[in-house]
């Protein structure tokens, strides 16, 4: 399905930062929201900033978010705890359209449904498997995955393991 | 020789004095009395009317219309009757007040997005988007919703009607929900910037013939009333306004 904007993309002046400072909050509101739901739509979990260029212009109207506007709308998503950044370099970035928390949840109750507590799942069953295919967390960026992981882990749901040489998780 | 007028004349006429001012009093009362008569009766006629071209009122708004236009001539006006004229007329909450909620809903819902302003078109629009859903669905025009908000208004709620022309076609009237000064420059603006949801300095001077500093002040004002964004990448700077974007107004 194709991805509905919002009627702010076609709007030539949402693609500069508004010198009116409400103006300009409801401006950078509308393009958090437009970054979740484009990454949420697309299954986009690692966010790379050079190449998110083209979500950040509308070549239709000719128009471009400068790089002090994308900077602007990270923060903005950074303070809502929607991106967390991959390290200091600030090239990369997680997008939490989904929590760590939520996804960990999504995957133990889909664990509990099947009956799989107590056995062991590679890490690529969980994302790759032709059984997760029509689940919300198939195609799960390892990254993201861990960090789901972790958050069982947390609450003694779960216990990441190596073994014959792959990564896997069981499931308590 | 005759006799000056003794005291016993003057008791005379002031008696005469005072029968007459009673006179005056009792034909004051009077005429009154027959003013109140003849208001009741206008009055009765005029619900009688109502009562019976009842559905006509209630289904065909240029009839309504004219209905109101005839009682505002004779000085009665149905929608600030205590006793719930319409109500009682129309069979279903107070019509105009029941519009009048819904404005402010729709404008509640749009104002971030157009900062308070909003034409009597898109507005109508979304009115009866929402009404449709309900069970009592009548016909509602441009005038019964300005009649609505300008019930609004007498209750100094910060709504204003702006009229771009001298029409009342539905894209030449603005709604402000607001509270804030736009003034007759403003509105100038506006006029001009309505076509094509934008303008710039150079527009603004040659189709206003004002100056630069004018045309930046009054420029600068709207955007600091978060009626109008900045464009940057045009040639020269364009002012937009979300109230007049047709993406926007033909959303949702």
């Amino acid at each position: 399905m194709e991805f509905s904007w919002p009627w702010e993309y076609d709007f030539p002046p949402f693609f500069t930062l508004q010198p009116n400072l409400d103006t300009q909050k409801k401006q950078l509101e509308a393009w958090r929201k437009l970054v979740i739901d484009y990454c949420h739509h697309n299954k986009i979990f690692v966010l790379d900033v050079q190449e998110s260029i083209p979500l950040f212009q509308n070549k239709t109207i000719d128009r471009q978010l400068s790089s002090e506007g994308i900077k602007r709308v990270l923060e903005i998503l950074q303070e809502n705890n929607q991106i967390e950044w991959c390290d200091k370099s600030k090239k990369q970035c997680f997008v939490y359209w989904k929590t760590p928390q939520e996804w960990g949840n999504l995957i133990y109750c889909y664990i509990i449904d099947k009956g799989m507590t107590n056995t062991v799942c590679t890490f690529y069953e969980l994302t790759e498997g032709d059984d997760v295919k029509n689940e919300e967390f198939a195609g799960l960026d390892k990254s993201m995955l861990l960090k789901a992981l972790e958050t069982l882990e947390a609450s003694k749901k779960a216990e990441v393991i190596m073994f014959g040489g792959s990564e896997g998780v069981k499931f308590f | 020789m005759r006799k000056r007028p003794g005291i016993g004349a003057i008791h005379k006429q002031r008696v005469e004095q005072e029968r007459f001012r009673g006179k005056a009093t009792e034909l004051q009362d009077n005429v009154f009395e027959q003013m109140t008569n003849q208001m009741e009766k206008f009055r009765t006629n005029l619900e009688t009317f109502a009562s019976k071209h009842r559905n006509e009122i209630k289904k065909n708004p240029a009839f309504r219309k004219q209905f109101q236009e005839m009682c505002s001539s004779i000085g009665v006006d149905p929608l600030a009757s205590s006793k719930g004229f319409w109500s009682e007329l129309l069979g279903v909450g107070d019509f105009y007040y029941e519009i009048a909620v819904q404005v402010i809903e729709v404008c509640m819902a749009t104002s971030q997005r157009n900062g308070g302003l909003i034409t009597l078109g898109e507005l109508r629009h979304k009115l009866i988007k929402a009404r449709g859903k309900a069970q009592h669905h009548q016909n509602i025009s441009n005038d019964d919703i300005i009649r609505a908000i300008k019930k609004l208004k007498v209750l100094g709620s910060g709504f204003s009607i702006i009229s771009l022309k001298d029409t009342q076609d539905s894209s030449d009237v603005l709604i402000r929900s607001i509270p804030g000064e736009l003034n007759a420059d403003h509105t100038e603006v506006l006029k001009i910037a309505e076509a094509q949801a934008f303008t710039s300095i150079e527009t603004m001077k040659c189709k206003l013939k004002w100056d630069d500093v004018r045309c930046q002040q009054i420029i600068n004002e709207l955007i600091r009333d978060g009626v109008a964004w900045v464009d940057e990448q045009s040639t020269a700077k364009t002012y937009w306004f979300p109230s007049f974007f047709k993406p926007l107004i033909n959303e949702g």
